[in-house]
């Protein structure tokens, strides 16, 4: 199935320009404060950046980065970093990697410094309303956000009716069974492997 | 779900080991980050926090997973965040999610160099093709994990459905979206009816 999107061209935006490195930076850190429920919540917002608003990678590469960070050893959150290599390829690698960690760093400070100040605060913190309202009310919120991430996905990978089918079995394979999802990635590989699955 | 246990006895509970230094800290973290390569994340920082090293009691980890879960950042870095400020402050936060991320990033770098080299070559596609549509399933359940939760009260299931028409159709940007739902969310579930949002 062709992306009818690729048509719709831009050109990647550059890091090397000072001004634009400090703006999307800036953007970072402040997504890294809405990182609700686990960081996962932001992965549409990623999506934006990268893809739709400078052009660093293709829908596709970003399903595959995803992937990746998934696959990968350690918090899924990490693929800010791919994010950032993906974003200065084009710049070699030293600036690549630079750049990887400075996205890791942008997306973790915040969030970092907040829990800091809320573990100094917690006992006073711990029975306030203002707590309970919070951890309510950011239940739901981040319910809906979810949801709108895994569709985003599911859009983004693109894969024709034999891999939206395998996602959906692997969704509830997920949510039924305790398998660890690397069996579900190498099966469903050794099925792109053998041209099953296409995209 | 989780409830607010506050240790009642913080300080120098009997069998804790002395307070760990940054040292200790990233080492620490760095062993978590190794054991978990299988996964299971938060189950081994327990045992490696609580039993093997004595850091602090169950009681103090069981809240630090409730702090690490209700405010933002990933929430097995902000467990390492939590562990380290518990003891040596800022500094010890950064040093234990240094020692939790050293590790798997550099991993994840070497991956993602190898990525970029290889995946124009047809066959890795292809293979690539099957783990998206995977991966895309991980993405999907990740909304479904914690419905559950909520059947039981439809004005939480209304603020999700409008989030999410808001977020897939509308299009809307996160921020705004959080910013105006968050508060109408919170004066909501204010525990004191008499009260408003702040």
């Amino acid at each position: 199935m062709p992306a009818l999107w690729v048509a719709a061209a831009c050109t990647p935006a550059s890091l090397s320009d000072l001004s634009r490195l400090l703006q999307v930076i800036g953007q970072f850190l402040s997504l890294s404060l809405f990182s609700l429920g686990g960081g996962n919540t932001l992965l549409a917002e990623y999506h934006h950046l990268a893809v739709d608003q400078y052009c660093w990678l293709s829908a596709r590469q970003f399903a595959d980065l995803y992937a990746l960070a998934e696959a990968a050893p350690g918090p899924s959150s990490m693929i800010v970093g791919l994010l950032g290599l993906g974003a200065a390829w084009r710049e070699g690698p030293g600036w690549a990697l630079l750049s990887a960690c400075a996205a890791e760093l942008a997306i973790l400070l915040p969030s970092t410094l907040v829990m800091v100040l809320a573990c100094l605060s917690w006992k006073r913190l711990a029975q306030s309303p203002l707590r309970v309202a919070f951890e309510r009310a950011m239940g739901p919120i981040t319910l809906g956000i979810l949801f709108a991430v895994g569709l985003k996905i599911l859009r983004s990978a693109d894969t024709d009716a034999a891999g939206v089918l395998v996602s959906c079995l692997v969704c509830v394979l997920m949510l039924r069974t305790r398998i660890s999802p690397l069996w579900f990635m190498a099966v469903a590989g050794g099925l792109g492997a053998f041209g099953l699955i296409n995209r | 779900m989780t409830d607010p246990s506050l240790p009642g006895s913080t300080s120098a509970g009997e069998g804790l080991a002395p307070r760990p230094g940054l040292v200790a800290l990233f080492t620490g973290m760095l062993q978590v980050a190794l054991s978990a390569f299988g996964g299971g994340l938060s189950a081994w920082s327990q045992r490696i926090v609580v039993e093997q090293r004595r850091w602090m009691t169950n009681e103090q980890f069981l809240t630090g997973l409730t702090v690490a879960r209700l405010f933002p950042g990933p929430n097995q870095i902000n467990m390492a965040v939590y562990i380290g400020a518990e003891f040596r402050g800022l500094p010890g936060a950064l040093v234990a999610m240094a020692g939790m991320l050293l590790v798997p990033f550099s991993l994840l770098m070497a991956l993602g160099f190898l990525y970029f080299q290889v995946h124009e070559l047809p066959a890795v596609d292809r293979v690539l093709a099957g783990v998206v549509a995977a991966a895309a399933g991980m993405a999907l359940s990740m909304g479904f994990k914690i419905l559950d939760q909520y059947w039981k009260d439809p004005v939480a299931l209304v603020l999700a459905g409008a989030v999410l028409l808001a977020l897939s159709v509308f299009h809307a940007r996160l921020v705004p979206v959080v910013l105006i739902s968050g508060p109408l969310a919170m004066a909501w579930y204010w525990p004191r009816p008499a009260r408003r949002a702040p």
